[in-house]
């Protein structure tokens, strides 16, 4: 039985260490609410100034970054989603010639590091005259999940009671309708939680965008972030304001769908 | 005496089958697979996935050995060095210190965590807290916020007229301890590294808490007959048993200091001087600002090497000790 | 509706040999039982028909047709899993329909299906619900059912009752016999209880280690056990079995339990070393009777109390062992000593060095 004493004592660590937790996160949004040049440290705003927002939304441009972290995350979440399906159902429930050796290829990629890829992947974009575009950041993402992807579909797939494949096979289902109509289905829980990791990846992506990316209009969030803080490094309030709104979109999703996020960070998911 | 019998219903080899049924084993190899399993149609499954990722992952690795060999400006024809690059990582002085440099904020991004989250998890009981969902949803809120935004945000507490620390410390009336932080020489670095430990504390703590209360109460009612006081305890059925998790949480971190480029880009840009640098950084630096592109292949392909090294180093640890 | 044919199929993993050479007509319509102790290949050969696993070598037969390298949904047969492999998704109408769909029968049709099926099965109510929503006994239903619309040549069960209660496993036996009568499918069915076996077989064929030991009709097996394996394994309580010697005097044997001897009268030549079986309904303590073999004079060493019986087991000369029955409640303790008697023509005679049955005396 646990004493009063002791639920105190958890009380009072668990309450610090979130305090340490938000302290920064809402500063930066108390910051963010304060009007121009009145902040000092994080202190209490004297007034709601929301026009901030607005603000760095037109004037920071960052609808546009946002719309383009937008287009760069739904891609890259639905190309690597559907892919790691099919690539993890073959690893996970059929046996041909080199699927062992072909699912350590896949585990590579889980460990190799995105610093290591981006100088050839720039030169021989931009050979092809791809940087640029939604493509260089498209691409290279949805290769570097899918690897994760994999891994992870692959697990759930094995974990699938083999006679529910047989009783599909002998019902008469191809693999493609079982894929679908059998096993989807049944792997809701496990592929939200990979999508919702990928997203959180994509969104926060930011060595690849400042490699790739050189117009203005396909800076994704974090990018446009980087270069508004460059520019502003007087007006705290907008700079604050800016990453807020960078910030926004992927707190909701964790915050909605926190138990998959962290289901998916416990079951030891390599990549950074 | 009643009469013998046997294996009365046992039918004799079937006459009707053609001549051809004599009983050779079937094709060896292929016969492992029942009929209608599916079996070559898995390459036909693998291919869109492997597609995009030897195209964007396996070649542009095997392009990053090959560039990690040459001398590049990225605009004139190259030159062949060899090991040059790689020599001049072990030989000169700031890519070694780069490197230096990752191992400190590997304490900070991983070593002071995990301590501070086993610590922690010695201090709390392992009965369930109410509202420990909420906790959790905290906790791991710096690791899903934007690593830009963490430094912009950073940037700000840091900052030596109106970041929030240093006014912390002067409301406090320690005005003497107040710095520049990222523009001192000697604390940018762990100025850097606390940042880390900010975002990566979170994670070691929920991680354990999760495993704790995995272990079956059984083992600790085990250790307390045998006389075990809670220091005891904590050695004896606690730590064994995170094993598993003590491999994730460090893993998790070890890589993430390693790669660690949008803390440093966004506020120091690896200074002041060099006290900052780091091989990610020095990646980006060599090969788009200054020119060197071979080296700062030679870099990356160091730093994928380091970090498979340390993967490999804490699950070999980890999993020995069973 | 057609009959089944192994025709010496093998099925080997490697070096382990998992089914050996199976030889087995299973006749149109017939309920056949495949009984045996785990690792005995009857699972594996209900596969093997299935088209689950891959012949090593032989060939199955469904009526004529050879379908060694045909694939399951080819084959016309349907079965039911252990675990009832339930579309974890799918409402149960959707279970029962999925591999109708597939094979593009008509809606009227699929929808005829279902209900007959339900109706036989008394699970019209739940055809809107989901697995995780029904009982274990409703799930295997369910499994049954999916079985029942496919409306295939043959019906093949997996242990469809062994995660069912015993209460309920002992009811959902009699039902599954009374439908498949009904429908007249021919039947393959893997159990390793025998008691199963014995009560749902048309015939039964018992399996050991990857061969067939004997098939027949459960009387025959009961009455006729081909050796002593299938004797010990067949019928409840278990045949006692002990090594024991034979002596020729004359024409006549003697059976020799270490210096016992007991006349058998004039029986064929006998082996020196046999074994001999016999059923604990067929002693009796001794009462002199002309009609028993003995008396045995043992040493009690355990008693179960069958309510109706006892059941004595007692150690008698030559290191033999025998189990007796007594009616009622008998009180023995362990260590007394008991006389008892063999019914005279009831005593299996085994060879102990093959272990084949050579006939009762």
């Amino acid at each position: 039985m646990i004493g009063r004493g002791e639920q105190a004592l958890n009380y009072a660590i668990l309450l610090l260490f979130s305090v340490i937790a938000l302290y920064p996160i809402v500063g930066i949004v108390l910051t963010a609410l304060a009007p121009p040049g009145e902040l000092v440290g994080f202190g209490i705003p004297s007034s709601l100034h929301l026009e901030n927002f607005s603000n760095a939304w037109d004037e920071g441009h960052f609808s546009t970054y946002l719309r383009s972290s937008v287009i760069v995350a739904v891609a890259v979440v639905s190309a690597s989603t559907v892919l790691s399906i099919l690539a993890g159902y073959a690893f996970g429930t059929m046996r041909f010639r080199g699927a062992t050796a072909g699912f350590y290829v896949f585990l590579l990629g889980l460990m190799v590091p995105q610093e290591a890829l981006v100088v050839p992947l720039y030169f021989d974009l931009r050979r092809l005259e791809l940087t640029d575009t939604y493509w260089a950041l498209i691409l290279p993402q949805v290769a570097l999940s899918v690897a994760f992807g994999t891994f992870w579909m692959r697990a759930f797939f094995l974990a699938t009671p083999r006679s529910l494949l047989e009783a599909a096979r002998i019902d008469g289902a191809s693999s493609w309708t079982t894929l679908w109509r059998v096993l989807v289905p049944f792997g809701r829980p496990a592929i939200l939680t990979m999508m919702v990791l990928v997203f959180m990846w994509t969104w926060n992506e930011f060595l690849l965008a400042l490699v790739m990316v050189s117009s203005e209009n396909l800076r994704t969030a974090p990018l446009g972030l980087a270069f508004f803080q460059g520019q502003h490094t007087s007006d705290l309030s907008l700079l604050a304001a800016g990453a807020v709104i960078v910030a926004t979109p992927v707190v909701l999703v964790y915050v909605f769908l926190q138990r998959h996020f962290i289901r998916g960070m416990l079951s030891g998911a390599v990549k950074g | 005496m009643e009469g013998v019998w046997g294996n009365r219903e046992v039918p004799p080899a079937t006459p009707a089958l053609p001549a051809s049924a004599a009983l050779a084993p079937r094709k060896p190899g292929v016969a492992e697979a029942p009929p209608g399993e599916p079996r070559h149609v898995g390459y036909l499954y693998l291919l869109p996935a492997l597609g995009v990722y030897a195209a964007f992952v396996l070649w542009p690795l095997g392009h990053t050995v090959w560039l990690s060999l040459h001398q590049w400006d990225g605009l004139t024809p190259a030159t062949w060095v060899g090991l040059d690059n790689y020599r001049e990582i072990v030989e000169s002085g700031p890519l070694r210190s780069a490197f230096v440099h990752s191992l400190v904020l590997i304490l900070f991004y991983a070593v002071i965590p995990v301590t501070l989250g086993l610590v922690l998890v010695a201090a709390l009981s392992r009965a369930q807290v109410r509202g420990q969902a909420v906790f959790r949803t905290i906790l791991f809120l710096p690791l899903v916020i934007p690593m830009v935004v963490v430094a912009v945000i950073w940037r700000m507490i840091y900052e030596p007229q109106n970041g929030s620390l240093n006014e912390l410390l002067r409301a406090v009336g320690l005005d003497s301890l107040t710095r520049p932080w990222l523009g001192d020489f000697g604390l940018a670095l762990p100025a850097v590294g606390v940042v880390g430990t900010w975002v990566m504390t979170g994670l070691a703590l929920v991680l354990f808490m999760a495993g704790v209360q995995r272990i079956p109460q059984s083992l600790y009612d085990a250790a307390r007959v045998d006389g075990a006081g809670a220091v005891r305890e904590f050695f004896a059925v606690t730590l064994p048993n995170l094993r598993g998790e003590i491999a994730v949480a460090l893993t998790l971190t070890t890589i993430a200091a390693l790669r660690n480029f949008d803390l440093v880009y966004l506020t120091t840009q690896g200074g002041p001087g060099d006290a900052t640098s780091v091989p990610a950084f020095q990646v980006y630096n060599r090969a788009f600002q200054v020119g060197q592109v071979g080296s700062a292949a030679a870099i990356g392909f160091s730093l994928a090497c380091v970090i498979f090294l340390f993967s490999f180093l804490i699950t070999r640890i980890s999993e020995r000790e069973r | 509706m057609a009959s089944v044919t192994y025709d010496r199929a093998t099925r080997a993993f490697g070096s382990t040999v998992a089914v050996s050479e199976l030889s087995l007509e299973i006749a149109d319509g017939e309920f056949m039982v495949l009984v045996g102790p785990s690792g005995s290949g009857k699972t594996t050969a209900l596969r093997l028909l299935a088209g689950l696993e891959p012949l090593t070598a032989g060939h199955v037969r469904i009526g004529e047709r050879v379908v060694d390298d045909v694939a399951p949904r080819e084959r016309d047969i349907a079965m039911v899993f252990q675990d009832y492999a339930l579309y974890p998704q799918m409402s149960v109408r959707q279970n029962l329909a999925f591999g109708l769909r597939i094979r593009k029968l008509s809606r009227a049709e699929i929808d005829r299906r279902v209900e007959r099926a339900a109706e036989m099965l008394g699970i019209g109510p739940l055809l809107e619900r989901k697995p995780r929503q029904l009982s274990g006994g409703q799930r295997q239903r369910v499994a049954l059912g999916r079985a029942l619309v496919r409306d295939p040549q043959v019906f093949l069960m997996d242990e469809p009752l062994s995660n069912l209660d015993a209460q309920l496993r002992a009811q959902t036996r009699g039902e599954i016999r009374r439908l498949q009568r009904e429908v007249g499918t021919t039947t393959v069915y893997v159990t390793h209880d025998q008691v199963e076996a014995m009560t749902m077989g048309d015939r039964i064929a018992i399996l050991r280690d990857g061969l067939l030991e004997q098939v027949g009709a459960p009387d025959d097996v009961y009455a006729e056990p081909a050796n002593t394996f299938v004797a010990g394994f067949i019928g409840s309580p278990a045949m006692g079995l002990t090594r024991a010697g034979v002596e020729r005097n004359g024409g006549a044997s003697r059976l020799v339990l270490g210096d016992l001897r007991l006349e058998l009268g004039d029986v064929r030549e006998l082996p020196a070393e046999v074994v001999v079986g016999v059923r604990p309904e067929h002693t009796r303590p001794w009462d002199g009777d002309g009609g028993l073999i003995g008396p045995i004079d043992g040493r009690v060493e355990f008693t179960e109390s069958l309510g109706r019986e006892t059941l004595v087991g007692v150690a008698a000369p030559g290191d033999s062992r025998f189990v007796v029955a007594i009616d009622g409640l008998a009180h023995l303790e362990p260590g007394s000593s008991l006389r008892f008697g063999l019914r005279r023509g009831w005593l299996y005679v085994f060879d102990a060095a093959d272990e084949r049955a050579l006939g009762r005396v």
